[in-house]
């Protein structure tokens, strides 16, 4: 009969479920002492050997990373190059990742214990790993959420409890990715790319660019944060945006910082969840860089920022389970259980993944295994303006060889038949007509996009967008985000990079005696 | 056309099971020959698995469709190449692991079948919705070789013949609602042998992706088209082993002969587990009275076989 008891279903018809642990005892298989309190992926653990066992694998994850040049199988000391930003949500994982790197790297020293070897002794001259001060970034989101209560304060008082540890508190906004005065800041004073400013039509597959004046920064940033996320085509479109303009965020504070360490609380469920909801979403070309991503600011603007995530191998029971028994408060967010939000690719992803983590543990890591294991097929054809990786070769020449996107294509690839039948002669001509407002390359932000981004901006779904566009906001004159605009308005300046200039212009003239001398004077001996 | 699977004057072999994707595959590929002279020379061939109630009726199907559309058609049953059907084969090793024993043979059958027509090529109707659920499978799986490979649109194993999915970016939606429109003529059911619940999961999450937003399917294959499995983890990867452990060439068995040995002398575990295959080995030799798949000697010029040619 089958487990349910249903007389009716076959019972090899349904999978037999594994037990919840492997062996015949609670006892933990570590010590092979304590009584067990919680199953790892059917391995029984007590309290007392979880800490190090989760503190060993978070070590394990991020030391390699952090030394410039990896030291090998003999490890020296941990040094890094620049200094470290910890990313902080308030949620499940980025609790745990406070709290282990509070305790790992920034232990608060009791007023009794003395130093080994003196103040001066090489050990305790630079103890930090990190240089500078570390500090705790926190992106509040409620901009993009209306009704939704700001938690700056809230988290701010969670990372104070954190006593005697040197973190710097660097709470940021989403709409800051829209305001031109945060990015200036952030650049040291720049503003000069802010003469001109570029609008997206976003009512055109083109995805056209527009110039308009600076006197259209009198709007404020959230109201362009605001009429970006509106004019977004799906709620897909709406979360992946949000998560691309916090990633950036803290990118930009990071390299601004000179930190070469961006650590994020990812567990290796959500790393699961982001995986495959982003293959989802197209970004197979960046799938590595989902687990392990080395982000180099433009050209002269500092190190690169080494993104790690150390609690990738630690799935998110076990964080849960870190956070509760050491008394941390986590104040996660709800929304992606409940309105429009639940049919987005994301969210869908997150239900996906949390049923598998229950019925089939071992998937959730295969997951992420097998996605370490993966490489981008094809050359790079430079960085997506909008996220920032790699993007690949010929994405367009792709989308338009498995669809019909224009019947002028389509016409003109095949004739006669392919035609659509429902119209006429007329009208496929005029349909066949070549636009008159074709728009040339470089005022189109299309080729500067990659596969998942290009996606984002154009993928349509008859669920609609999350939100209508505030008013008098329209669909064709919307905002980028500053680093769009900064990279855009430098390829566009004169002088900017080599999409704008149309090449080396070369000069031949016939070198004069005097002049080659000149050049060779400091070599030749005077005459007597 | 891009893909330039086909050459002027090939013989091709569409697998056709007499569902949809078939059906549509069979007729779109008669259209375009005729419409555009490819050239090429078309056949059925299709597998019965002998499944009662499923396979029997969609062959009839097939049968309707070679009248239809004027095709030599070759049927190659699992009773008629390994002595056994789909239905005992169940019947001894139960419902968990008969998708590898039918996997296995199926193709093995199909390559028979195209070596005995004679054809250069097999295409098949796997659509878009297919590879889609196969990349996110095959990640959930950790199955990295076949990750590598379920994109390409054509392959070719060193001693089978050529594969093709000519409808790899056509939406499963796409191709039923042509066969409506066509008004063509196919059967629809699931393998009452399939109770895939790993499976059932990824086919519903698809179906929620598209839903979500209908561009996820094809956005799923460009990204298996655009990795790969980076070279460090291929060179450390094993080759597939062709022949079971502790066999040379000489007295070696492919997976069809040794899923067959298994069947034949009641120990069908031993396709399919270490231990399965550790106990076949301990009981010795095969007798000499087994049913064994005999080789195949190609026959030279046209087809050797009699296939059915429409009245």
């Amino acid at each position: 009969m089958a487990s349910c008891d249903n007389p009716n279903v076959d019972s090899d018809a349904l999978m037999t479920r594994r037990q919840k642990y492997d062996g015949k005892t609670k006892i933990c298989v570590k010590c092979k002492e304590g009584a067990g309190n919680i199953v790892i992926r059917y391995a029984v653990y007590c309290k007392t050997c979880f800490f190090p066992l989760i503190q060993m694998r978070f070590k394990k994850s991020l030391e390699p990373s952090i030394n410039p040049v990896p030291d090998g199988a003999r490890r020296k000391t941990l040094k890094a190059g620049g200094s470290l930003v910890v990313a902080f949500s308030g949620g499940t994982g980025s609790t745990a990742l406070l709290d282990l790197v509070a305790k790992t790297y920034f232990p608060v020293r009791n007023n009794g214990e003395t130093l080994k070897g003196g103040k001066d002794h090489p050990r305790n001259a630079d103890q930090g790993v990190w240089k500078g001060k570390p500090a705790v970034c926190y992106v509040e989101v409620c901009g993009a959420f209306p009704g939704e209560k700001d938690r700056t304060e809230e988290i701010q008082n969670m990372v104070q409890r954190y006593l005697g540890q040197p973190f710097e508190y660097i709470p940021l906004r989403l709409e800051d990715s829209f305001d031109p005065m945060w990015w200036s800041t952030i650049r040291g004073g720049e503003s000069a790319s802010f003469a001109r400013t570029l609008r997206l039509d976003m009512t055109d597959e083109d995805l056209r660019l527009t110039e308009a004046s600076s006197s259209s920064f009198n709007d404020s940033p959230l109201n362009r944060l605001k009429a970006y996320l509106s004019s977004l085509p799906t709620q897909t479109a709406f979360h992946s945006a949000i998560q691309n303009l916090i990633r950036l965020l803290l990118l930009h504070i990071a390299a601004s910082r000179k930190a070469s360490h961006l650590l994020l609380g990812t567990s290796l469920t959500s790393l699961s969840v982001n995986l495959i909801s982003g293959i989802s979403q197209g970004t197979g070309f960046s799938v590595s860089e989902e687990a392990k991503e080395e982000w180099y600011p433009q050209p002269g603007r500092g190190m690169p920022v080494r993104v790690i995530r150390p609690l990738r191998d630690i799935g998110m029971k076990e964080c849960a389970m870190w956070d509760w028994w050491c008394g941390l408060r986590v104040d996660g967010q709800t929304r992606h259980l409940n309105g429009s939000w639940k049919h987005a690719i994301g969210a869908l992803a997150r239900d996906f993944i949390f049923g598998l983590e229950t019925d089939y543990p071992a998937t959730v890591s295969t997951i992420a295994r097998t996605c370490a294991k993966l490489a981008p097929k094809h050359g790079s054809e430079g960085t997506c303006v909008l996220c920032e990786r790699p993007a690949q070769d010929g994405v367009q020449e792709w989308k338009s060889r498995i669809s019909i996107r224009s019947y002028s294509e389509a016409s003109s690839a095949v004739s006669g038949n392919t035609r659509p039948p429902h119209l006429n002669e007329e009208e496929i001509s005029n349909l066949t007509k070549p636009s008159a407002s074709s728009t040339p390359a470089n005022s189109s932000l299309t080729p500067h996009l990659c596969y998942a981004c290009h996606t984002l901006l154009t993928s349509r779904s008859n669920r609609g967008t999350s939100a209508p566009l505030p008013t008098g906001r329209a669909a064709e004159k919307i905002s980028l985000p500053v680093w769009v605009n900064a990279t855009l308005a430098a390829s566009r300046s004169p002088g900017g990079d080599e999409d704008s200039t149309p090449g080396e212009v070369v000069q031949t003239i016939k070198m004069r005696r005097v002049d080659m001398k000149s050049q060779i004077s400091e070599l030749l001996l005077a005459d007597d | 056309m891009q893909s330039e699977l086909f050459d002027p004057g090939d013989r091709v072999a569409i697998g056709a099971s007499g569902g949809k994707d078939s059906t549509v595959l069979a007729y779109v590929m008669k259209t375009l020959n005729e419409r555009y002279q490819y050239g090429l020379e078309l056949f059925l061939l299709s597998i019965d698995e002998g499944i009662t109630g499923y396979r029997d009726d969609s062959l009839e199907t097939v049968k309707r469709n070679q009248q239809q559309y004027d095709m030599p058609l070759k049927i190659l049953s699992y009773d008629e190449l390994y002595g056994w059907t789909m239905d005992a084969i169940v019947s001894q090793v139960g419902r968990k692991n008969n998708c590898t024993f039918c996997g296995v043979f199926r193709r093995q059958a199909l390559d028979r079948g195209a070596a005995m027509l004679n054809v250069d090529h097999i295409v098949t109707g796997h659509n878009a919705d297919d590879i889609a659920e196969t990349v996110l499978m095959n990640i959930m799986r950790g199955d990295i070789a076949r990750l590598g490979r379920c994109t390409a649109i054509c392959t070719q194993g060193e001693d089978t013949v050529r594969r093709s999915k000519p409808f790899k970016y056509a939406y499963e939606k796409e191709i039923v609602m042509y066969a409506y429109f066509k008004k063509l003529d196919y059967f629809s059911t699931e393998c009452i042998y399939s109770p895939d619940a790993y499976r059932g999961h990824a086919r519903a999450f698809l179906k929620d992706l598209e839903a979500a937003r209908p561009s996820a399917i094809i956005d799923i294959i460009h990204s298996g088209e655009a990795f790969e499995v980076k070279k460090e983890v291929k060179a450390t990867q094993k080759v597939q082993r062709k022949y079971p452990p502790g066999a040379s060439e000489s007295n070696a068995l492919c997976k069809a002969c040794t899923l067959l040995e298994g069947l034949e002398r009641g120990m069908a575990d031993s396709g399919t587990t270490d231990r399965g295959r550790k106990r076949l080995d301990e009981a010795g030799p095969a007798p000499e009275n087994i049913r064994t798949i005999p080789y195949f000697k190609l026959p030279s010029g046209s087809p050797a076989i009699a296939v059915e040619t429409p009245s």
